[in-house]
């Protein structure tokens, strides 16, 4: 890690909490486009292709772009085996936010899932990130 | 669950995966002319085109299901990394790579049968 690290705005632990909340909206916005414009009858619907008729999809893809520059400015300040285990928050705050948020009716069986998922993230995140870092 | 949806969700984590190995690649590689130049261009190229069928296939997922369901899905990407970077690079897995990996796959099963 650097010493001479950016404060304020550009602080890069800041910018790893936007990161997060960045994450959180897309996958908010895109589940909601997708819904928006669902119709399972419409062949290639699988295709995901009339997404892009919402609004919502559009912002999505901008808040992507987005969270993509800020990653990587991220990680030019904190490694990746140190920045991809603290992201894994959305992977808890994501489920929540289904719950809070979009209403979503999550039974136990799949809270437990979800909690073994979130488990074996947080003790592969750091050997997992190691490795694609020599990938 | 289908068995069709099941590979579309196969297909949007590996493409998802290997696209962003690819978007690595090209950073990495130096800025040449020639064939340098080509080579970095199409390793780009193809990361774009791998993240973009990724995109899709994950839009039209959501439209059939819940995000709660099918977001736990994406832990099997760090699954998809330990496995390429066993394969390619002829890493022994750990044991707390191995235990991290069987709770993933035991919760993702969990979530596939809500």
């Amino acid at each position: 890690m650097t010493n001479n690290r950016p404060s304020g705005f550009a602080n890069p632990w800041f910018q790893l909490g936007l990161n997060i909340i960045c994450v959180v909206l897309y996958e908010l916005l895109l589940k909601s486009g997708a819904s928006a414009t669902a119709d399972p009858s419409k062949s290639w619907s699988w295709t995901g292709i009339t997404g892009l008729e919402s609004p919502l999809t559009w912002l999505a893809i901008a808040v992507i772009i987005l969270d993509l520059i800020i990653w990587l400015y991220v990680l030019k300040y904190i490694p990746l085996s140190i920045a991809f285990p603290l992201s894994r928050l959305v992977d808890v705050l994501v489920p929540i936010s289904c719950w809070l948020i979009l209403k979503e009716e999550i039974s136990s069986l799949r809270w437990c899932g979800i909690a073994l998922v979130v488990i074996g993230l947080v003790i592969v995140a750091k050997p997992a990130a190691r490795l694609e870092e020599r990938l | 669950m289908t068995w069709w949806s099941l590979v579309l969700i196969l297909v949007w984590l590996v493409t998802f995966v290997t696209g962003q190995l690819c978007f690595k690649r090209a950073m990495e590689l130096p800025t040449g002319t020639g064939l340098k130049k080509r080579k970095t261009i199409s390793i780009l190229s193809a990361g774009i085109l791998l993240m973009t069928i990724s995109f899709f296939l994950n839009l039209g997922l959501l439209q059939r299901f819940d995000l709660s369901y099918l977001y736990p899905f994406q832990g099997l990407s760090v699954i998809i990394i330990s496995l390429m970077a066993a394969i390619i690079l002829k890493e022994k897995l750990t044991l707390r790579l191995i235990v991290g990996t069987l709770l993933i796959t035991a919760g993702v099963a969990l979530v596939s049968m809500s």
